[in-house]
């Protein structure tokens, strides 16, 4: 699924690219000199996309669609989530308050998981910033589970590869929403092109109070939230008030 | 709390890996070096030699079936990239073909100093040593790589587990030579074994005082600052899930007992200079110690960090 558009590995094929490119460039812009115009963008040339998405959690319900709809996307085995939805219930009678989360991987701008992967089997696409898993290179070394802050990967129990959420490359590929973008009832998920100003995702962006988890970690996610609660039960220590996370997966606490 | 990603036979072979290597590294850092142990110096770099590789190799064993598709280990060998896994495992390929080709300079009946293989003996040995040390820093680098891990997400851990690993090599080099070194009647080979046993001891004593330092700043850090690693650190503190394994026997065990009980054994002869006479009970009873305690370090290290995490979300 995953073997168009890996980057280059082949040192030889990397420096005939290389040198191709210079020489490509070195060309366009002599006869740009020439011409006495400027050099302009390639329109044949697909343009560097960066897809993101923002979770609008004011319009979840915490209904699980997205877990569903992602499990019978990718048929992942029982125990394991690409994509799940955390509650998180705060305060003591009367004063509480149940928040949805739903979560994925966060296709980080600088993703830990790729950076410790011994074989290069996960990458960032550079076309599309997606973080993919190729299972033909993963030696399910576990690394990468370590590694990400969010707890999105995990062991396929069946295959014995790393896997996460992809952002449906299959289904962004040909134009299609990721499975549970499509499937969202409350339409809290938007999903779009962050290198695109006009996109719905850059205008809401751009106009709404947003934010990232963890994001001390350094790994600029590119998964945005509006109106998360990051409440941990950490906060329990301070005893001020109560706060239950509920993660609905197998590992009961969140990470 | 959460299962362990990494289990016992990544924690086995974190410690099995280090203790090899740390044999390798110590018998040709003794093989290399004049003087000192005189006569005894090819016989305590032979038991280094001979012992190292095999713990090294049960360990890679384990770990490469840990993946539950062996053969899969061989695509990291398609390429090296900078994730520490990747370079670590690279060392530890040619760490183990080149340990076990030292090893068998070692094993003729012959083999002797200055005979047929000593050009080669100390040509491996001056590879081995700096791949070993490869081997056992490379580890603690892994584990400290990770920012998700506040645990582990410290420089020094590769500089406890390299000298954790040095201090392994040397107590299972002692081990050994209690085994196939001590019976000896002939005097002078027993004046040789009293003063490789006086430099092995008084070296492993140097080795756990750095160790002890390296620990106290760990801890000392760990509880001087504030947010992800400060909560982490609790998982070892009085209190936490993993304290008293840590304090009983990685601290006690593991380090101040055999460290405080070789100190006594070489002050004699190293303040007052008086005749050191090597005990039994002590080369066998200190270097277990030595080596529950290494492997209660990686227990504990390895199973803090994961059931820990970041403290807020």
């Amino acid at each position: 699924m995953n073997n168009k558009d890996q980057p280059v590995r082949n040192r030889r094929e990397f420096i005939q690219k290389l040198v191709g490119g210079a020489a490509a460039a070195s060309v366009a812009s002599t006869a740009a000199v020439i011409a006495g115009t400027e050099a302009t963008p390639d329109e044949n040339k697909p343009r560097q996309k960066h897809y993101g998405m923002l979770i609008d959690t004011r319009r979840c319900i915490g209904c699980h669609t997205c877990s569903v709809s992602c499990k019978s996307e990718f048929d992942v085995p029982l125990g394991v989530t690409r994509s799940w939805v955390e509650y998180t219930e705060k305060g003591t009678y009367p004063n509480v308050s149940r928040q949805f989360l739903p979560r994925l991987c966060n296709h980080c701008r600088h993703p830990q998981c790729v950076d410790v992967c011994p074989t290069g089997a996960t990458y960032k696409r550079p076309q599309d910033g997606i973080v993919v898993v190729d299972s033909g290179q993963c030696i399910g070394c576990k690394y990468c589970i370590q590694a990400c802050p969010y707890d999105a990967r995990f062991l396929n129990p069946v295959t014995g590869f790393a896997e996460k959420c992809d952002f449906c490359i299959h289904r962004v590929s040909k134009g299609l929403e990721p499975s549970c973008v499509n499937s969202c009832i409350g339409g809290a998920r938007i999903f779009g092109d962050l290198s695109d100003p006009t996109s719905e995702i850059s205008r809401q962006l751009a106009t709404n109070p947003t934010t990232v988890l963890r994001p001390g970690k350094g790994t600029e996610p590119q998964v945005y939230y509006i109106g998360a609660d990051h409440s941990d039960e950490h906060e329990n220590q301070r005893g001020w008030y109560d706060v239950r996370i509920t993660t609905h997966r197998k590992e009961k606490g969140r990470r | 709390m959460h299962e362990l990603t990494w289990g016992l036979p990544v924690i086995a072979y974190f410690f099995l890996a280090g203790m090899g290597a740390g044999a390798v590294v110590v018998s040709g850092s003794v093989l290399l070096r004049k003087g000192g142990f005189g006569a005894s110096r090819f016989a305590v770099a032979r038991c280094g030699a001979l012992i190292g590789p095999f713990p090294v190799m049960l360990g890679t064993f384990l770990i490469v079936f840990e993946l539950g598709q062996p053969f899969r280990a061989l695509n990291l060998f398609h390429l090296i990239n900078l994730s520490p896994m990747s370079i670590g495992s690279w060392f530890l390929n040619v760490f183990i073909i080149l340990s076990v080709l030292y090893a068998m300079t070692f094993m003729p009946s012959s083999a002797g100093p200055g005979d047929r293989l000593a050009p080669l003996r100390r040509a491996l040995a001056w590879i081995c040593v700096p791949l070993g040390i490869g081997v056992a820093i490379y580890t603690g680098i892994m584990l400290g790589a990770m920012p998700a891990r506040p645990f582990w997400n410290s420089p020094i851990l590769a500089a406890l587990f390299t000298l954790s690993a040095l201090s392994s090599g040397v107590a299972s080099i002692i081990l050994a030579g209690v085994f196939f070194r001590r019976k000896s009647s002939d005097p002078a080979i027993r004046a040789d074994y009293e003063n490789s046993s006086y430099l092995l001891i008084s070296s492993d004593a140097l080795l756990l005082a750095a160790e002890l330092m390296v620990v106290f700043l760990f801890l000392l850090f760990g509880h001087l600052t504030i947010g992800d690693v400060r909560y982490a650190m609790e998982a070892i503190q009085p209190g936490g899930p993993l304290a008293y394994l840590f304090w009983g026997l990685v601290v006690i065990v593991g380090l101040l007992i055999p460290f405080f009980v070789e100190l006594f054994q070489i002050v004699p002869k190293l303040i007052y200079d008086r005749q050191f006479k090597s005990h039994v009970a002590v080369e066998v009873i200190v270097p277990v110690a030595i080596l529950i305690g290494g492997f209660m370090l990686r227990y504990t290290i390895v199973a803090a960090g994961q059931i820990t995490a970041p403290a807020s979300l």
